[in-house]
C-alpha cells in the first residue's frame, strides 16, 4: 500500500493538479476560495509537526498569524519596506514569539504550552485591538500593497495563487524532509515513548521547542501573504475560533502524517464556501453549516481522540488491513 | 486619598481573586485525579451564570436559579467526564486534554445555540448601595464573591479532609492503582472531581455575574487566569491554588490602578509564563508531590 513509488508520485501528481488549476477554474472568486486553501495548508503543515509529530497542542496558531499579518503590513504600508523583506521578517517576527512561548513552557513535562497559547492568542488579540496608532485597531489595516518581487507585483487572482501554493509547497517539501530524515525520526521516537527517547539522547526539549518554532514561523509567513493578498486585515481574523479551527484540521488529519493534515485543511476551506462551489446548494443551507461549524470541529476534535487517535485516515488503514486478513 | 485608593485597589484585587481562586480550584482538583489541564474549566464558569440567568428568566427566584445552575453545571461535568474522559481507558493526558478543549468548544456553541450570542445581566444577589469602608467603597456583591469563596473553600476543606470520600479523593490523586487495590471505584472519584470542578466553575461565574454580565464566550479567557492563578500558586495543592488567585487577583488590580489599565488582561499571561520560567512548582509549592 504505501510502496516507494506512491510516497514520491503522490505529492508530484497532487502537485501537478494544484499548479494546473488556474487553467481549469476560470472564476476569479473560485480561485480566491482555492487560495484561502493554500493559506491554511501552510499553517496547518506547521501544526500537522508539532500535533501530530512532536505531541504538543496549540490553541494560539491565530495569534502567529496575526503577528505575521500585521508586521506584514505595518512593514510594507507604514514603513515602505521592499516585500520579499517585510515577508521574511513576518516570518522571523513569529518565530521569536513561538521561542519565548515555547522555553518557558517545554522545559516541564504535562502539556502548559497549550494554556500558554491560550493565553498568548487571548493577548495578542488584545494588543492587536488596543496598539491603535501601529494596527488601526478593530477599524482594521487597509490598504496593504499586493505582493511585489523586484518589479513585478502579482496582482491577478491566479498569480496570487500560485504566489500562496508556490511557498505552501516549498514548506510542505520542507516539513516532508524533516519528518523523514533525523528530526522526524526523534519526534517519531519521543512520541512513542519520551523516556525511551531520552535515554537515546534525544533532547526532548529541544525537539519540541524546534517544531514550534518552525510552526510558528510557517503561521506568520502565512499571516503575511494572507494580509497582501487579501489587503486588509482586522483582529476579528486572528482569533481563538480560527486557532481551534486550524487544531481541528491537524487533528482531523491525523498525527505522524503530512498529506492528513494538508488534505483536511483543504477540505474543511473549502466546506466554508460550499455555496460557491456546488450549485445546488443554496445560500441559506451554506449559512446553516457555517452557523455550526465551530461545533462540528469541536465535536470532530472530542470523537477523533476517542475514537481514532491516528486521524480519520487511520480509520481507513485499520479496515484495509483487517480486510485483508479476512 | 492615596490610602483609600490602595484600599479600592485591594478590594478589587480581591474580588477577583476570589473568582481565580474558585477556577484555580477547579484545575486543582481535576489534574489531581487525572494529571491532565482542564481545558473546559473556563466554560462551567460560562454556563453557571448562562443558566442561572435563563432559570431566573423562567421564573424561578433567584437563591434557586442560583443553586439550580449550581447543580445543572455539576451534573454537565459529570456527563462530560463520562461520556468523554473515560472512554480514554490509558489516561494519556494529552487526549484528555485535547477532549476537553473539543468539548470547550462544543459547550460555547451550545451555550450560543441556546442562549444567543448576548450578554445578560443577573441581578445582584442583595440589591443596596456600597458599603463604605475608611473612604472605599465595597460592592454588596463582592461580599458575597468573598462568603461564597470562603464557604466552598471551607466546603472543600471539610469534604477531602474529614470524610471518607475525601479520603478516597485524596488516594486516587496519589497514586491510582494502590487506591484501586483498596477498594476505591476511582472511575467514579474521577466523575466527582469534574463534577466538583464543574460546580465550582459555576459558582464563580454566578457570583461575578451580576457586577459584570456574561455571555457564551466568556469561559476561554476566564479559564487561562483561573490557570495563571493555580499555576502562580503550585498546580495540585488546592490551598496554594487558593493563594494564588487571590495574589493574581492583587497583581491585576494594582498593575490596573497604578499603571495603565489596558495591561490589567495581560498580568495573567506574564504570570503564567513567568512562574513557568522562574519557579514552575509555584509560590506556596514546597516538593510539588503531595496532590490534594
Amino acid at each position: 500500500m504505501r510502496s516507494k513509488a506512491l510516497r514520491i508520485a503522490g505529492p508530484l501528481i497532487a502537485a501537478v493538479i494544484v499548479a494546473v488549476l488556474p487553467f481549469v477554474v476560470a472564476d476569479r472568486f473560485l480561485l480566491k476560495v482555492f487560495t484561502y486553501a493554500g493559506l491554511n495548508v501552510l499553517v496547518v503543515a506547521g501544526l500537522a509537526l508539532l500535533f501530530g509529530y512532536a505531541g504538543q497542542v496549540s490553541l494560539g496558531h491565530a495569534a502567529f498569524v496575526g503577528l505575521g499579518a500585521y508586521t506584514c503590513a505595518i512593514l510594507t504600508t507604514t514603513l515602505h519596506v521592499a516585500w520579499p523583506l517585510a515577508f521574511l521578517a513576518a516570518g522571523c517576527v513569529a518565530a521569536l514569539g513561538g521561542l519565548l512561548l515555547a522555553l518557558p513552557s517545554l522545559r516541564l513535562k504535562g502539556h502548559y504550552l497549550a494554556m500558554a497559547t491560550l493565553g498568548f492568542g487571548e493577548l495578542m488579540t488584545l494588543a492587536f485591538v488596543e496598539t491603535v496608532p501601529l494596527t488601526h485597531g478593530v477599524d482594521g489595516f487597509t490598504g496593504i500593497p499586493l505582493p511585489t518581487i523586484g518589479a513585478i507585483t502579482l496582482r491577478a487572482p491566479a498569480e496570487l495563487y500560485w504566489l500562496v501554493w508556490g511557498i505552501a509547497g516549498v514548506a510542505l517539501f520542507l516539513a516532508g524532509n524533516m519528518v523523514s530524515l533525523r528530526p522526524g525520526r526523534t519526534m517519531r521516537a519521543m512520541h512513542g515513548s519520551e523516556l525511551g527517547a531520552a535515554a537515546c539522547g534525544v533532547d526532548l526539549v529541544g525537539v519540541k521547542v524546534r517544531a514550534f518554532v518552525v510552526s510558528a514561523a510557517l503561521a506568520g509567513l502565512s499571516g503575511a501573504l494572507y494580509a497582501s493578498v487579501i489587503g486588509f486585515i482586522s483582529p476579528s481574523v486572528f482569533t481563538l475560533a480560527a486557532s481551534v479551527s486550524f487544531l481541528a484540521m491537524a487533528v482531523i488529519g491525523g498525527s505522524g502524517s503530512l498529506a492528513g493534515p494538508v488534505a483536511a485543511a483543504i477540505v474543511l476551506t473549502l466546506v466554508q464556501y460550499l455555496d460557491a462551489l456546488v450549485p445546488g446548494i443554496s445560500r441559506e443551507t451554506a449559512q446553516v453549516v457555517q452557523a455550526y461549524e465551530a461545533d462540528v470541529y469541536g465535536l470532530a476534535i472530542v470523537l477523533i481522540v476517542l475514537f481514532a487517535p491516528g486521524g480519520i485516515g487511520s480509520l481507513f488503514r485499520r479496515r484495509s488491513r483487517e480486510g485483508e486478513r479476512a | 486619598m492615596a490610602l483609600s485608593d490602595l484600599l479600592q485597589f485591594t478590594i478589587a484585587g480581591l474580588k477577583s481573586g476570589a473568582i481565580y481562586a474558585l477556577l484555580a480550584l477547579g484545575f486543582t482538583i481535576v489534574f489531581a485525579a487525572t494529571g491532565a489541564i482542564n481545558f473546559a474549566q473556563g466554560e462551567f464558569f460560562m454556563l453557571g451564570g448562562m443558566i442561572g440567568v435563563w432559570l431566573t428568566r423562567l421564573g424561578l427566584p433567584l437563591p434557586v436559579a442560583v443553586l439550580g445552575a449550581v447543580a445543572l453545571t455539576a451534573a454537565i461535568g459529570a456527563i462530560f467526564e463520562v461520556l468523554a474522559i473515560r472512554p480514554i481507558a490509558d489516561g494519556d493526558p494529552l487526549r484528555i486534554i485535547m477532549v476537553t478543549i473539543g468539548g470547550s468548544v462544543l459547550l460555547r456553541q451550545i451555550a450560543l445555540h441556546v442562549f444567543g450570542p448576548d450578554e445578560v445581566p443577573l441581578a445582584a444577589f442583595s440589591p443596596g448601595a456600597s458599603i463604605m469602608v475608611a473612604g472605599a467603597a465595597i460592592e454588596r456583591q463582592t461580599v458575597w464573591i468573598w462568603a461564597i469563596t470562603a464557604l466552598a473553600v471551607g466546603a472543600l476543606f471539610v469534604l477531602y479532609r474529614k470524610t471518607m470520600f475525601g479520603r478516597a479523593m485524596r488516594a486516587t490523586a496519589l497514586r491510582r492503582d494502590a487506591a484501586r487495590l483498596v477498594g476505591v471505584d476511582t472511575g467514579m472519584m474521577v466523575t466527582v472531581s469534574f463534577a466538583l470542578a464543574a460546580g465550582l466553575g459555576a459558582l464563580a461565574g454566578l457570583a461575578v455575574a451580576p457586577l459584570t454580565q456574561t455571555a457564551f464566550d466568556v469561559g476561554a479567557g476566564i479559564g487561562v487566569k483561573g490557570f495563571a492563578a493555580a499555576i502562580l500558586g503550585g498546580l495540585g495543592n488546592p490551598v496554594a491554588a487558593v493563594g494564588g488567585g487571590l495574589v493574581l487577583g492583587l497583581l491585576e488590580s494594582m498593575t490596573a490602578g497604578y499603571i495603565n489599565p489596558l495591561y490589567k488582561d495581560a498580568v495573567a499571561l506574564v504570570v503564567l509564563l513567568g512562574v513557568l520560567f522562574v519557579r514552575p512548582q509555584g509560590l506556596f509549592g514546597g516538593s510539588g508531590r503531595e496532590k490534594v
